[in-house]
């Protein structure tokens, strides 16, 4: 009986602690290739995270994530223009004026963050292992218009789980020419000329739809890329630091600095009298 | 405008308050044109008293005071205001931005609203001290260009104001048509 | 007592459970609200690096709202080591934050690292390390750690290395960062005497023309006294901040670890 017993109860605490499988998981020198996220064991763990992160909609929420920016993007004949700022700011508290907000997924493809700046770390170095394994299986680059679907899929089956990105996918390939998407955490994706995302897009807006047009020379678009984050630096709080300047072309993108906008500031104002706004004299 | 109904597409958001200085407001339906007329009166009247008008800087204050006391009463105005106006001593042009809150800054160029976040660096960029007339314009065109492109909204069109040494008069814009992004 | 004991429907019809086996229906709704597996456990931590060396120091004070637990419980880790001392480790790692939260990362990552060298049979270099931490950090994306790591090394050049995170795992290689409850006192002064922010060559010029003191590595001793004079300051400013000042150097060397007192007050 005793024997009997013993074969079919189960100890009352069998369930607690890790089972084999997660402490294999755990220990786990790789990251599994499959996406696992751990989860709070509630209801609903959207609003819980949101309580927690969201300083939006709670400014006294305790774990301040990094947020704030203005990226932009444009196509022109010599290729496609990639500008960011590197100010990341966690409510009030400039977390780093550092940060590389353009991401590199591949020597031919770019992504830019906006957004809480881990979800695009993340996501990105994941769509450049996606971008590789698709080199390896079909012998070929993957086109910017697949590269972004994936991103785009991904962030789309995770929606309501509180991710937040606003990104930006550039890239020439053989059979597109220069393309540029526009992919959210909404799960919007669009094809086109232009995007600015984040909080001074409206700023980079104003200076680079008052110049652009489709024939700039390469000198003209890079200028006019960082001079329009120079102007939401020079408007957004939640903008600065350093521009970070990228041009992509048929073989590849090339890197035009990452500059310190308060000398670029300074040399704009007194040689091309701009910024009439700010005196000297009071 | 009425919940999503538009009831007039030319209204005057402006009032001249003596021959070069004029107002522009925004704000809180009722309030603005009441705080506007209150403020022209007054303005009137001091031309009136002395057989002068006041400066632009003087008109400034004197609004800013109006709005910081308004403020302070138990049904503030809810204006949102941009003086311009040349002075009739020095003829220098002089631009004030105030808000609700009785916020006073002289400016060489000034927006309220979303046109902030729209037209400001396009000014930042495009605006030198030294700008005659058809340049302003040119810079003005780009500005309402920008925001018929990026707001989600249909202006109705545009009215557009000028004050030199002659006074202040109107001037024909057209705005009608259609802006698109790249 | 019958109407009592029926009151509840789960006691009434059901024997006693266990708790992780304790039905979530009715009441499990209301009851989530007040789920908050969190607190703030204050401190600080701060890591700089050198040409040679990379720095990572925390106080030990541990405190829950006004009270403090303990005057010792370290916030600055070896990662990899052979045995529990953390003998023969080549990472460090500081967490501060949630205290629990911190030492369940630092275990986690430590079993990793570990388990690397079995199976590789080489140690992990810090710029593995580095991005393994943040994917162990963003699976937790929506659940957090609720921690800021600081993570050093020294590269494969031997340079010093450092790398900072946010909870969920963004990250970034720097030359110094402070984190915890006195990072906004304690990372301006990195700034300044880090990084130079803001100094400029004395003589160089007048207005727009003085030219910015250029950025060089500095000597470790002149390191260890900045973060000594990090934690002091902090200590009479943030009342989270004090007791003892933790520090681990690795260097080509191997880890040292160094304790210097704080106010206790």
């Amino acid at each position: 009986m005793d024997s009997l017993v013993a074969t079919y109860s189960r100890p009352a605490f069998e369930n607690e602690g890790y089972s084999s499988d997660e402490q294999q998981e755990l220990v786990q020198a790789m990251p599994s290739l499959s996406l696992s996220f751990s989860l709070p064991p509630m209801r609903n763990p959207s609003a819980f995270l949101r309580a927690l992160t969201d300083d939006h909609a709670n400014p006294q929420c305790p774990i301040k994530l990094a947020h704030g920016t203005t990226t932009l993007a444009f196509r022109f004949q010599g290729g496609i223009i990639v500008a960011t700022d590197s100010r990341a700011s966690a409510g009030n508290w400039i977390a780093s004026q550092t940060v590389k907000k353009v991401i590199e997924i591949n020597n031919c493809l770019l992504g830019t963050m906006a957004g809480g700046a881990a979800d695009c770390q993340y996501w990105l170095a994941y769509l450049g292992i996606q971008c590789r394994l698709h080199e390896l299986r079909h012998k070929r680059r993957i086109s910017v218009a697949a590269a972004s679907k994936i991103l785009s899929n991904l962030v789309y089956s995770y929606k309501g789980m509180g991710l937040s990105m606003g990104t930006m996918c550039a890239g020439v390939t053989p059979q597109e020419g220069p393309a540029l998407y526009y992919i959210d955490s909404e799960g919007t994706r669009l094809a086109g000329n232009l995007f600015c995302v984040g909080s001074g897009q409206t700023f980079a807006y104003g200076v680079l739809d008052a110049e652009y047009h489709y024939n700039l020379t390469e000198k003209e678009a890079l200028e006019l890329g960082s001079r329009s984050i120079l102007a939401a630096t020079h408007r957004d709080a939640f903008s600065g630091g350093f521009i970070n300047l990228y041009h992509v072309k048929e073989d590849g993108w090339v890197k035009h600095g990452f500059r310190d906008t308060n000398p670029i500031f300074w040399k704009t104002k007194l040689e091309k009298g701009e910024f009439s706004n700010v005196t000297a004299n009071l | 405008m009425r919940g999503a109904t538009i009831l007039k597409a030319s209204d005057d958001k402006t009032k001249q308050l003596n021959k070069h200085t004029l107002m522009a407001f925004s704000g809180e339906a009722g309030d603005t044109v009441q705080f506007a007329e209150y403020i022209q009166a007054n303005i009137q009247l001091y031309s009136m008293r002395n057989d002068t008008d006041l400066g632009p800087s003087a008109v400034a204050n004197f609004v800013r005071g109006e709005l910081a006391r308004s403020l302070r009463s138990r049904h503030p105005y809810t204006v949102n205001l941009l003086l311009g106006g040349l002075d009739p001593i020095t003829k220098q042009p002089h631009l004030y931005w105030l808000d609700y809150l009785a916020s006073l800054a002289p400016l060489p160029y000034a927006a309220h609203g979303y046109a902030q976040y729209y037209c400001l660096s396009i000014l930042d960029k495009h605006h030198h001290p030294e700008i005659n007339f058809e340049q302003g314009m040119k810079i003005l065109r780009m500005c309402t260009d920008e925001l018929q492109r990026r707001l989600p909204i249909d202006f109705k069109g545009m009215l557009v104001k000028v004050i030199d040494k002659d006074g202040i008069r109107e001037i024909d814009y057209d705005s009608s048509k259609q802006v698109l992004s790249a | 007592m019958a109407s009592l004991l029926s009151s509840n429907p789960t006691l009434a019809s059901n024997p006693s459970y266990s708790f992780s086996q304790a039905p979530q229906n009715a009441a499990a709704g209301n009851r989530e609200h007040a789920f908050y597996p969190y607190t703030d456990n204050g401190g600080s931590t701060l890591g700089i690096t050198g040409n040679d060396f990379a720095i990572l120091a925390g106080d030990t004070r541990s405190t829950s709202g006004y009270s403090i637990n303990t005057r010792y419980s370290p916030k600055v880790f070896r990662i990899g080591g052979d045995d529990e001392t953390g003998e023969g480790a080549h990472i460090i790692l500081s967490v501060v934050g949630y205290a629990a939260d911190g030492t369940a990362l630092k275990e986690r990552l430590n079993a990793i690292v570990k388990m690397y060298k079995y199976q590789h049979g080489k140690r992990m270099s810090v710029k593995a390390c580095a991005q393994r931490l943040a994917t162990i950090l963003y699976g937790k994306r929506f659940f957090p750690y609720y921690v800021t790591a600081i993570l050093g090394g020294l590269d494969e050049d031997g340079k010093g290395a450092l790398y900072s995170y946010d909870p969920v795992g963004s990250y970034e290689r720097e030359q110094c960062r402070a984190a915890g409850a006195a990072a906004s006192l304690i990372m301006p002064f990195l700034d300044n005497q880090v990084n130079f922010k803001n100094q400029y060559s004395p003589g160089s010029g007048v207005g727009h023309d003085l030219e910015a003191r250029q950025v060089t590595p500095l000597p470790f001793h002149e390191v260890e006294q900045l973060v000594r004079d990090a934690f002091t300051s902090a200590t009479e400013r943030h009342i989270e901040v004090g007791d003892g000042l933790q520090m681990l150097v690795i260097t080509k060397d191997g880890i040292e670890e160094k304790y210097f007192p704080l106010k206790r007050d």
